[in-house]
């Protein structure tokens, strides 16, 4: 713990330390300038790191906002007399609720097209800002003078303490935030959106608070770059800008405040190093030892294919001659950025400071902090006594593809405190039900009532935030996240400080309270040991128990199973049983999708049997292996034109999803 | 304003469109195979055109220097798949846009310290004079513009559907993972698309550069406006870019007109968010489902 204090903390504390203390030792305004223009840069890619990083999408509108910041907070002190204080909030606040309204229809884009839509935005901004010239004097510029701060002249170095200190309050901030439950949902989202709208956290809202919010700080930094540079144009703010601005999340190391510092340094930087040809054949002359070291290593242990060993070699080796050719480096800079970043998004993905912490956690190890004892299990799944009452209700519910009849009209009532089991052969249509009551699906007619109450469906979300959980046929784990966090992430009605306070640290006792209560779900998979295992690290029969404790996580009045049997060896079943059976006696209705007739018959005391879309049987486990039409299905009729018994007839609905 | 002027600028304005519409179906050609596309796409059109323009300089003949210069695309867009796309494609991660990003970059400045900064005229020996059609002047460049974008894209098309190759082009787009395992190599079939989206992006610089003049960032507002068009007609289908590429032409056209020629590029701009919003997949593509 103290280890961890020290290491981690004091590593940061040093960075601002000596990151404040420069200016004492260095006096050319010029040396002064380039620190300045570093910590703005900082909080610009904390904030694009956000989307970039956490969000995983390529974003190319932060050049934008930081250039509407810019010019808001220009504008605010030249018209209206605005300090500096009051421009930073407006700044940021703009181009938070600016963000805000670009993600709502851009998030709900991936990859390609949300690049395009931001892409689009900047060019938009870019135009906007050299055309309205009455607002921002157009391409001839906007001067804007430093207004005083607290009735006090700011000079260069006070300036630049300021921008180190807005820096070191963002990065705090954000380090909270990320620890936080909005951390988690961050992580959760990118690994499985469709889980993330399941267990009701909320997908498209995280993306778009968190875009928003990272567009915020862009706005923020603006107001800082105007009162730095004090004059503006709108061609500063255009699509070569946010490449690099881009490029330098990238080169820094996504998903890391330390990345974004770094690469801030290195954005700001590295065209003055490239000035001067000794130091750049120098910096070059490294660069490629690096390639070839890393290279041939990975080579030699067969760690690396050859492509991603050879082209940085190769790249950094074109830039090594090129250094001694070539005349005028400056004019080349935008080349040599280009082949520098090549080398280390091929060669080094996870960017410098990834690189670099791997290699730190290996040589320091520090562990992560304590757990508390799980809460007691009582507490976090209070136990209900079965009433005998209705809890779900589907009245001629259907779904159709096209023409093909996946669900077609299912009537089925699950009552509360039961395990009902669901079953039918492949393609009966359980799977596309069981998206229609979850959410995933809207339904094409018929009632959906949870309690008596109507459900529209087609939302997973709400279908959540209603009491419905379940686990996926097809894991849908947040492969990167641990095990705990897979299950906090998911605790309904845990997470209630606010934002602001969560930005200001005050998060620490809810998220001690989260973990008691994830590990006593944990527990009742058997799976506390492995509370710090990534989920993608468990093993099958684990992943399986892990998605269980999730569903729980959500306190739900109905748990659905889809097939939490296959795939799993005998003695994995057999905990299963355990698990399924000491969830029932919480009292928690649970619906089970299974193709093992044993685990069916020995849970469940009423089973539905589907097939062609339609409830063909219903009754005990008994009853239904009995029943003629259910054979039928399963082995087909014994008529002479029939198939033979094994080869089922095909069902005629695709539904079943590999 | 007179009604011979707002419709000859729609014309003209069209006809340009023609161009992005070009540009676009290079998109879609990747998109097809890959589910990627070039973000530097514009950066070929440029540093294909400046080929061109030196193929021309050395003595070449106009006819020479066309296959010539479509060769070349074809060539840089191999590069591109090679060096930026594959690797992104095998960890079926997005790298791919930051890389391409990248390597047009590099186009960029490698064309600045080659060629230089300058605008510089692209000679052709089809006639800039205008002709008098149906009341509205047109020029022979702006006709010869639509016809070879035409003639290429049904050429193209003729190639998809009546080759072999072609088929396993078609095969590869519809099912990547099928279609290997019928023996089709997905990553050749990748390459091709490249290769032939490169050869488009040379020909719509070729095609466009007597018209705009050739220096190193000439593509960057063209590009913008092919991925206006791509995403609003659907990434993935065929003709209907040049419709889009019509409209969207002949609305920048009008904006330049009513409310300034520093807005023209904004029609483009907002209807791509506005399409992206309403509805993702493009006015001619089809909904997706997603499974579970």
């Amino acid at each position: 713990m103290l280890k961890r204090l020290v290491l981690v903390r004091g590593a940061e504390i040093a960075l601002f330390v000596v990151l404040g203390a420069l200016p004492l030792a260095v006096h050319s305004p010029y040396a002064l300038a380039l620190l300045t223009l570093l910590a703005i840069y900082g909080v610009v890619l904390i904030g694009l790191d956000v989307t970039v990083g956490y969000l995983g999408q390529v974003n190319l509108a932060q050049a934008a906002m930081l250039g509407l910041g810019a010019y808001l907070a220009g504008i605010a002190v030249t018209r209206y007399g605005v300090g500096i204080p009051l421009a930073i909030v407006l700044s940021g606040g703009f181009c938070t609720l600016v963000g805000a309204l670009l993600a709502l229809p851009a998030l709900r884009l991936e990859g390609p097209q949300f690049a395009l839509a931001t892409l689009s935005f900047t060019a938009l901004c870019a135009t906007a800002l050299n055309e309205l010239e009455w607002l921002t004097n157009g391409a001839q510029g906007l001067q804007i003078p430093r207004p005083l701060l607290l009735g006090h002249e700011v000079d260069a170095r006070a300036f630049f303490w300021l921008c180190t200190a807005i820096l070191a309050l963002v990065w705090l901030a954000m380090r909270n935030l990320l620890s936080s439950q909005w951390g988690r949902a961050f992580e959760a989202l990118r690994d499985s959106p469709i889980a993330t709208d399941a267990m009701g956290v909320g997908t498209y809202r995280h993306k778009v608070a968190g875009f928003a919010f990272g567009s915020g700080l862009g706005g923020a930094a603006g107001a800082l770059y105007a009162f730095d540079l004090r004059y503006l144009q709108p061609q500063t703010f255009d699509y070569g800008l946010t490449v690099t601005l881009l490029l330098g999340v990238v080169l820094g190391g996504r998903k890391s405040l330390w990345g974004a510092v770094v690469g801030a340094a290195l954005v700001a930087l590295l065209p003055n190093l490239l000035s001067s040809p000794p130091l750049f054949r120098a910096f070059s002359g490294i660069a490629f030892a690096l390639a070839l070291v890393s290279g041939v290593r990975g080579l030699v242990r067969r760690k690396t294919d050859a492509f991603r060993a050879l082209a940085p070699i190769a790249v950094t080796l074109t830039l090594v001659i090129g250094s001694f050719l070539a005349s005028n480096i400056e004019d080349w800079r935008r080349a040599i950025f280009a082949l520098l970043l090549f080398s280390v998004v091929v060669g080094l993905p996870e960017g410098l400071m990834g690189f670099a912490s791997a290699g730190l956690a290996r040589l320091f190890r520090v562990a992560p902090p304590d757990l508390p004892p799980p809460a007691a299990l009582e507490q976090v799944l209070p136990a209900r006594a079965p009433d005998g009452s209705v809890l779900l209700e589907l009245a001629g519910l259907s779904r159709h593809f096209g023409d093909v009849r996946a669900v077609d009209g299912v009537d089925l009532t699950v009552k509360a405190g039961t395990i009902h089991g669901l079953i039918g052969p492949n393609g009966s249509g359980k799977s596309t039900l069981v998206n229609v009551v979850s959410g995933l699906y809207t339904p094409s007619g018929g009632q959906l009532r949870l309690r008596g109450a109507a459900l529209r469906g087609g939302k997973p979300v709400a279908a959540a935030r209603a009491g419905i959980a379940r686990t996926f046929q097809n894991l849908q784990l947040f492969g990167g996240m641990t095990a705990l966090d897979n299950v906090m992430v998911a605790l309904r009605g845990a997470w209630r400080v606010p934002l602001p306070l969560v930005l200001l640290g005050l998060g620490r006792l809810e998220e001690l309270r989260g973990q008691a209560a994830a590990l006593a779900l944990l527990e009742l998979v058997s799976l506390r040991g492995e509370a710090r295992t990534r989920a993608a690290d468990l093993t099958y029969g684990a992943q399986r128990f892990l998605e269980i404790a999730r569903a729980l996580a959500r306190r739900p009045d109905l748990l659905i199973l889809d097939e939490p049997a296959a795939g799993l060896a005998q003695p994995d079943v057999q905990r299963l049983l355990e698990i399924i059976r000491r969830i029932h006696q919480r009292g928690i209705t649970t619906v089970l999708i299974e193709h093992h007739m044993d685990v069916v018959s020995e849970l469940c005391e009423i089973v539905t049997v589907l097939d062609g879309g339609k409830v063909i049987a219903e009754g005990s486990p008994a009853e239904i292996k009995r029943d003629a039409k259910v054979i039928t299905a399963y082995l087909g009729a014994a008529e002479p034109d029939a198939p033979a018994p094994g080869a089922a007839p095909a069902p005629s609905a695709p539904a079943e999803t590999p | 304003m007179p009604l011979s002027v707002v419709v000859q600028i729609t014309v003209s304005g069209a006809l340009m469109g023609m161009v992005y519409a070009l540009i676009a179906y290079g998109f879609q050609l990747t998109y097809a195979t890959s589910k990627s596309l070039n973000f530097g796409q514009g950066e070929l059109v440029m540093v294909s055109a400046f080929i061109s323009l030196t193929l021309l300089n050395i003595g070449l003949p106009y006819v020479a220097m066309v296959p010539l210069g479509i060769l070349f695309g074809a060539l840089l867009g191999v590069l591109v798949e090679r060096a930026a796309v594959r690797l992104a494609l095998q960890q079926r991660s997005e790298g791919w846009i930051l890389n391409t990003i990248i390597v047009g970059l590099f186009l960029v400045s490698f064309a600045e310290n080659v060629w230089g900064r300058d605008d510089r005229p692209f000679p052709t020996p089809i006639p800039a004079d205008p002709v008098h059609v149906l009341g509205v002047d047109v020029t022979w460049l702006e006709i010869s513009v639509a016809v070879g974008v035409l003639a290429i894209m049904a050429l193209i098309e003729v190639f998809k559907r009546r080759t072999l190759l072609g088929k396993a082009f078609a095969a590869v787009s519809a099912d990547r993972d099928a279609a290997e395992l019928m023996g089709i190599s997905a990553t050749r079939t990748v390459t091709l698309s490249y290769a032939l989206s490169g050869a488009v992006a040379a020909f719509a610089g070729i095609l466009v550069s007597p018209i705009t003049t050739v220096e190193p960032t000439m593509a960057a507002a063209l590009v913008l406006k092919a991925f206006s068009v791509a995403v609003e007609a659907g990434l993935e289908s065929g003709f209907g870019v040049v419709l889009v590429g019509l409209i969207l032409g002949a609305l920048e056209g009008l904006a330049s007109l009513y409310i300034g020629s520093g807005w023209r590029e904004t029609p483009g701009l907002i209807l791509l968010i506005l399409a992206l919003a309403v509805r993702p997949t493009g006015l001619f593509g089809k909904a997706i489902i997603r499974k579970v």
